[in-house]
């Protein structure tokens, strides 16, 4: 597979009309029009997908996974997110969806839900054992971590150092298949079908281990359409049904995709449950202040609603969101993983972290501590002349990030269109 | 020191208006971030900057945080019409309290702000002029300090 570059996220320059929409969508200001192109800012992106929702020209793209990367495999393994059930009709079952992606050429359809409540246990019981600072953080949303790195590396130590279910998952798949395939573990590919851009970094740059144990990502998004087709396929016999039995689905993991989906499976915390980006900014704003008091467990996710939002997901998240909580409801509040079962896992640190998440070197204004403050007074100057409407027209998101894109010298006074000419 | 080489700003805060509780100590602290202090001076800044602006917000009419910042120190004077402090030595004290019960449901009013100040700052002036206001000085040294 070729190496992919650090950011998925990409313009498409043919379809660039060069408008603000994706400018004033992104929540870390990491986007610019230059040129009557936008462009994205790698050091400032967290790939949480904003401005793949927002632009009116399709224009932002995302690499995952092409079908033809999969050629590299003998085996191929797929880890679909549960958000995947939400995606189709109501009589098309889960267990259809899994067999769809077995005729879509997987030899293996890995079913995820029990290992969120795997997960969820696991968590359970780092809280149980770590009285420490709180609110402690998800590991869910790879957004989120990013996100801390980046902007509060003083919460970095609050994460969880528990892997997310997918990466549980694919390790449980990596220690398991080269034995019984009798393959070399390079000759296995184990792939994770996402609603998310950002899961393709987290397993090309992983924040917490030296390597994924997944080795890409497929977007719902781009096996939407293979998946309607074969679909219809399995319609016409059934026969797949027979051949792979039935999974067990657990209710809680299938609830997972929601946001509140995962604090759900922790009766004995407090707990609390954010999405969206902007929510999520403003709370860990708030645990970075300590203001966030009496709460064990934080779980945020920068989607809309939880994963189920996610940008390179197909269906609206609100018929999406329904029909999961109708399979939800189904499997009950039945549990699938027994405690005993996967004692020995915790206590060989199977699902931790391999290091802990390390804070990301901040944008300083200037490295020369001196010409910083001079940087940060003339930054206020520039955004007093500035006409404060923040329009986009120059190309910045807003005047201040004109202003300081002017001091770092990126930018021009002479960007702003509207600005006073005597002042120019 | 060096007009120019001291960075000014200044923030309003509005008495009563617990809804943007902590938004001037957060856009000091992501100010110094971005002005490379050591994370230790952020943090001792940042919490007592809050705790300065929730006293504002708690019981006075209006205030106003000015901060500067020089190579040397980050200076935060908060002054702010209202009540004023009486008994300065009291109110030091912790736990000594005249939060409402409403304030103490939003999780404030323990009686820690000022001795929490006190704590973080490496120099801490405290005036009040009872019925007119009160004013705060803290100074922090970007040399750093044992903490």
């Amino acid at each position: 597979m070729s190496r992919a570059p650090e950011h998925p996220i990409h313009i498409n320059l043919d379809k660039c009309g060069g408008c603000v929409h994706c400018l004033t969508a992104c929540p870390t200001r990491a986007i610019r029009v230059r040129g009557d192109k936008a462009q994205v800012i790698g050091d400032l992106c967290i790939d949480c997908g904003e401005c793949i929702r927002y632009c009116p020209n399709d224009a932002i793209e995302s690499r995952t996974t092409s079908f033809q990367d999969l050629r590299a495999f003998r085996y191929k393994v797929a880890i679909p997110a549960t958000v995947l059930y939400g995606q189709f009709g109501h009589d098309t079952t889960p267990n259809e969806i899994l067999s769809a992606l077995r005729h879509e050429g997987f030899d293996q359809v890995f079913e995820l839900s029990s290992i969120c409540e795997l997960y969820a246990s696991a968590v359970e019981g780092f809280l149980a054992d770590h009285p420490g600072p709180r609110p402690l953080i998800s590991t869910t949303c790879p957004v989120v971590v990013r996100l801390i790195q980046r902007r509060y590396p003083s919460l970095c130590d609050l994460i969880v150092p528990v892997e997310p279910p997918r990466e549980i998952a694919a390790k449980i798949l990596r220690a398991t298949l080269p034995g019984v395939l009798k393959l070399r573990p390079e000759e296995i590919g184990i792939i994770h079908i996402t609603p998310c851009p950002a899961k393709i970094v987290s397993i090309n740059r992983p924040a917490t281990m030296a390597k994924s144990y997944l080795d890409g990502a497929i977007s719902i998004r781009d096996i939407y359409p293979r998946l309607l087709q074969a679909l219809k396929k399995i319609d016409e016999s059934t026969i797949m049904r027979h051949l792979f039995p039935a999974n067990v689905f657990s209710g809680l993991g299938l609830g997972w995709s929601l946001s509140g989906g995962e604090t759900r499976g922790l009766k004995k915390h407090r707990t609390i449950a954010v999405s969206g980006v902007r929510d999520t900014i403003r709370v860990l704003d708030q645990v970075e202040a300590g203001q966030i008091k009496d709460v064990d467990y934080l779980e945020c996710m920068v989607c809309p609603d939880g994963c189920v939002g996610g940008p390179l997901a197909v269906e609206n998240r609100f018929v999406a969101k329904s029909r999961i909580l109708r399979l939800v409801s189904m499997a009950g509040e039945r549990i699938g993983v027994e405690r005993a079962d996967f004692g020995p896992f915790v206590r060989e640190n199977f699902l931790s972290f391999q290091h802990p998440v390390k804070p990301a070197e901040p944008p300083l204004l200037d490295p020369d501590p001196v010409e910083a403050l001079r940087k940060a007074a003339r930054r206020d100057e520039i955004v007093r002349l500035l006409p404060g409407k923040d329009c986009g027209a120059c190309g910045a998101p807003d005047c201040l990030t004109l202003a300081e894109d002017i001091v770092r010298g990126s930018a021009d006074l002479a960007d702003c269109p509207l600005i006073r000419k005597e002042v120019r | 020191m060096n007009e120019d080489l001291c960075y000014r700003q200044e923030y309003a805060v509005r008495g009563g208006d617990f809804s943007r509780a902590g938004e001037v100590s957060r856009r000091i602290k992501n100010l110094l971030k971005e002005l490379g202090l050591d994370a230790a001076i952020i943090r001792r800044a940042a919490i007592a900057c809050f705790e300065a602006e929730m006293n504002v917000i708690m019981y006075a009419s209006e205030g106003t945080v000015h901060l500067a910042v020089t190579p040397a120190d980050v200076r935060i004077v908060v002054d702010d019409r209202g009540p004023g402090i009486p008994d300065i030595d009291l109110a030091m004290t912790e736990g000594y309290s005249t939060a409402t019960k409403e304030m103490r449901e939003l999780g404030f009013g323990a009686g820690m702000g000022l001795p929490n100040i006190n704590r973080n700052a490496d120099v801490f002036r405290i005036g009040s002029d009872p019925g007119r206001g009160t004013r705060l000085e803290m100074t922090f040294a970007r040399d750093g300090r044992p903490s």
